[in-house]
């Protein structure tokens, strides 16, 4: 065979590889706890981050319209790199988004916040990340769109320009 | 902070001077100029000593517990022991890259004082330099160590207690000096591609550099399994999970490498099989790094989600295939010699032996790979577990034990049909008969499968021995009669150890005693003990059975940072057999505890066996070392 066809065989078999594996790598693992999407959100109980003698559970969610889930911590590098969209997400577009505050240090959190601005209108703590299991979370960030206590979208890792506007778009 | 800094001002600087090292060579090559080894070892110097300048800048992050730095503070804790700390710098996915990284760089370093010819060392080091410049990149880009949180954390949120053990410290190093390694090869095989002198010389060079990580990765599957054995508490050492599949891969790989260099360096032939299995080899290596770090298997929740990441990782390891296999299809060392060929011949049982090992191999790909693009094309997931490895293997594996007892026997260059069958002779009654008397004393069922594994395992056993004894040149062969050895008596003992390991799973109260087949278990008492970063509760345990009484304290530790239970097992080892206990918490008896024993046969020499192998690369790769060359 010539050697230009093994070379232009080779490179399909490249590229064939390479669009199986992208694919594999954005499915959702065989792993996964859940997948949560048209779901109703299950039952969750969180420690209040400004009260710890207050609950927060699954009904707030459902009692609401339209909200957003959004997992973070105060260590985890890309939540830094979502956070202006989750503020315009609130003074700009009035979104009402709940936070989960994920293995994290009260302190450090808290301390996060004031630095950078606060877009949650309430904050439930995960100390341990069991809550964010349940919600079939792989890890922060991660971020939730309800509609009346349904999940009609999910999105993992750091929320971009164009997931802002889907979420408007949802929101329609 | 400052030292961060500085840590990622050596990553920096190091990358410049890769990339610089590219461009002049590539002028070099360009230009038809003089070669100026001066420069490129100046310039190769200081890309490893910048990278080992951040690697101790890293570690001396995580023992100073330096919060400010992201990694350190997602798997740091003030209150951690020391060697913990340190461990903990590779313990993570930036740390372990930078680790990557700095071996990569670390064997450029060793190989330039090698004496390869000056036109090879200086090719192998400019692919060397674009290797390390792609992980650089990949490094700087996803998954920057230095990365800094602001404001500072007070405190970090612990290594998870799993990988609080001292094997699992030394562990990945071994590891990675052994699949890291074997990208020189791979860029001594392009570069002998890339110069057209695939030859026997270079074979002869090519033999140090592929048996020493070989045998730095058996002993890095060895810790890796030794740690599972012990510390998950499950009672058995390989799950066929797709990260131990990940480290046997290329360890087979090289396996088949090793055996056709030696061909190459004899009868001057299979130079492209050879070049071909050392690139593969180490894309092998990469599709291992590609598995356990781009997220495409995992189950851990303890990360931060980068998507990114997997697919940069991902591009990289094509590129790096897609070039290296273009560069063997145009510069294909088509050199086989017309030669007199005799089938009961060394080589061809060599090449006999590369086939069973790609067979191999190719089942731990598909097994390891398939679920995952299966589930990606059609959702729907499978899970492939162990019965499928050992029915498709078990079978091949007996005929293959049968070649390795009689392959290094054959000479190398005549028929040798009548010295084979009176080997036959000697070996097949002995086995025969030491394979019967065991299976009727030991086991009530007589399994074929038992049976094959049992009798060619002690085939080659004795072989070994036999050639041992008969061996007129045991200075060259021995490093090469160890590795079988120890190859012999692992078949060995898996068998028997699978056969005959037991298993009791019961709940009990303390002051219980209970009777199971043939063993006795009785539950004393229990006490408590509180340490630095955990408090544990003890159960005491006796357990006898007709020849051994042997007692046995496992343990539940609560670690206080992060919050995690753990079951500590305790082993009691023999050279015959492993008692081995672990309890867990019972959820719904109150005051009883739940508690698994195993009876694990023949463990000590399983270990042992890698540890053979391993030993017997080692003394190889020295003798290599210091062999006159052609």
């Amino acid at each position: 065979m010539n050697q230009k066809y093994k070379i232009v065989i080779l490179g399909a078999t490249t590229v064939i590889i390479f669009i199986l594996f992208l694919k594999a790598i954005n499915t959702d693992k065989v792993y996964q706890p859940n997948q949560m999407v048209n779901k109703k959100i299950p039952e969750i109980i969180l420690e209040d981050f400004n009260n710890k003698n207050s609950k927060i559970d699954q009904n707030i969610f459902s009692q609401k319209d339209f909200v957003l889930i959004n997992i973070w911590a105060s260590w985890c590098v890309p939540c830094l790199i979502e956070h202006p969209f989750l503020m315009s997400l609130k003074n700009k577009n009035k979104i009402d988004i709940i936070g989960i505050n994920y293995k994290d240090e009260n302190t450090n959190a808290q301390n996060f916040l004031k630095k950078y601005g606060n877009p949650y209108s309430r904050i439930g703590v995960d100390k341990k990340g069991e809550v964010t299991i349940q919600l079939g979370a792989y890890g922060v960030p991660e971020t939730y769109v309800l509609k009346k206590g349904l999940i009609i979208f999910k999105h993992i890792g750091p929320i971009n320009e164009d997931i802002v506007n889907k979420i408007l778009e949802l929101k329609k | 902070m400052l030292f961060g800094y500085i840590g990622n001002l050596a990553l920096f600087l190091s990358l410049i001077f890769n990339v610089f090292l590219i461009f002049s060579s590539i002028k070099t090559i360009k230009n038809n100029n003089h070669i100026n080894l001066k420069k490129i070892n100046f310039l190769n110097n200081s890309v490893f000593y910048l990278l080992l300048i951040s690697f101790l800048i890293l570690i001396y992050c995580f023992t100073t517990s330096d919060f400010s730095n992201v990694a350190v503070y997602k798997n740091s804790h003030t209150e951690k022991p020391l060697i913990y700390k340190i461990s903990g710098a590779w313990g993570n996915h930036e740390g372990s890259m930078v680790l990557f990284i700095l071996i990569l760089s670390f064997f450029s370093f060793i190989f330039f004082r090698s004496k390869v010819s000056e036109q090879l060392r200086f090719y192998t080091i400019f692919f060397q330099a674009i290797l390390i410049s792609i992980f650089l990149i990949f490094l700087i880009l996803t998954s920057n160590p230095f990365d800094q949180i602001d404001p500072k954390p007070l405190q970090g949120l612990g290594l998870n207690p799993i990988l609080q053990d001292p094997l699992l410290a030394i562990h990945p190093p071994f590891l990675y000096f052994g699949y890291v390694g074997f990208s020189l090869v791979f860029s001594f095989t392009l570069a002998g591609l890339v110069t057209n002198s695939f030859d026997k010389s270079w074979s002869q060079y090519a033999n140090f550099w592929i048996i020493l990580p070989w045998s730095l990765l058996t002993i890095g599957i060895g810790l890796g399994s030794f740690w599972a054995y012990y510390e998950l508490g499950w009672g058995g050492y390989w799950f066929w999970d797709p990260v131990e599949n990940a480290s046997l891969m290329p360890w087979l790989s090289a396996t088949a490498l090793i055996h056709s260099n030696i061909v190459t360096l004899k009868k001057d032939k299979l130079h492209s099989w050879t070049a071909l299995l050392a690139i593969f080899t180490f894309i092998m290596s990469l599709l291992g790094t590609f598995l356990v770090r781009s997220g495409i298997l995992n189950s851990v929740h303890a990360f931060a989600n980068d998507p990114y990441r997997g697919v940069y990782i991902l591009s990289m390891i094509l590129l790096i295939t897609f070039f290296s296999l273009a560069i063997f299809i145009i510069k294909n060392p088509k050199k086989t010699l017309n030669q007199e060929h005799f089938f009961l011949q060394k080589d061809n049982f060599i090449l006999l032996n590369n086939y069973f090992l790609i067979f191999f191999l190719s089942v731990v790909l598909v097994g390891t790979v398939y679920p995952i693009i299966l589930d990606a094309v059609s959702g729907r997931s499978i899970s492939v577990g162990p019965v499928y490895y050992h029915t498709i293997l078990a079978p091949f594996l007996f005929i293959f034990l049968f070649f390795m007892s009689h392959g290094p026997l054959l000479s190398w260059n005549k028929q040798d049909k009548f010295l084979q069958l009176k080997n036959i002779k000697i070996f097949l009654p002995i086995s025969v008969v030491t394979s019967l008397i065991i299976i009727f004393w030991f086991f009530d069922q007589k399994d074929i499968t038992l049976i094959l594994g049992l009798l060619l395992s002690i085939y080659l056993i004795i072989s070994v021995i036999f050639d041992l004894i008969s061996q007129k040149a045991l200075k060259l062969n021995f490093g090469r009669l160890t590795s079988h050895l120890g190859f012999g008596i692992l078949i060995f003992s898996i068998f028997i150890n699978a056969y005959l390991s037991k298993e009791i799973n019961t709940s009990m109260k303390v002051g219980d005693e209970i009777k199971i087949e043939e063993f006795t278990i009785k539950f004393s008492s229990i006490n408590k003990n509180k340490k630095d970063n955990y408090e544990e509760v003890f159960g005491n345990f006796l357990v006898s059975n007709k020849d051994e009484k042997v007692e046995l304290s496992p343990s539940i530790r609560k670690y206080n940072q992060p919050a995690q239970i753990t079951s500590e097992v305790s082993i009691k080892s023999n050279f015959i057999a492993d008692y081995y206990f672990a309890i867990n918490l019972s959820e719904f008896e109150k005051d009883k505890i739940m508690v698994r024993f195993y009876f694990k046969p023949l463990m000590f020499w399983i270990w042992f066996s890698i540890l053979l192998i391993a030993l017997g690369g080692f003394y190889q790769s020295l003798r290599f070392k210091n062999e006159p060359k052609i």
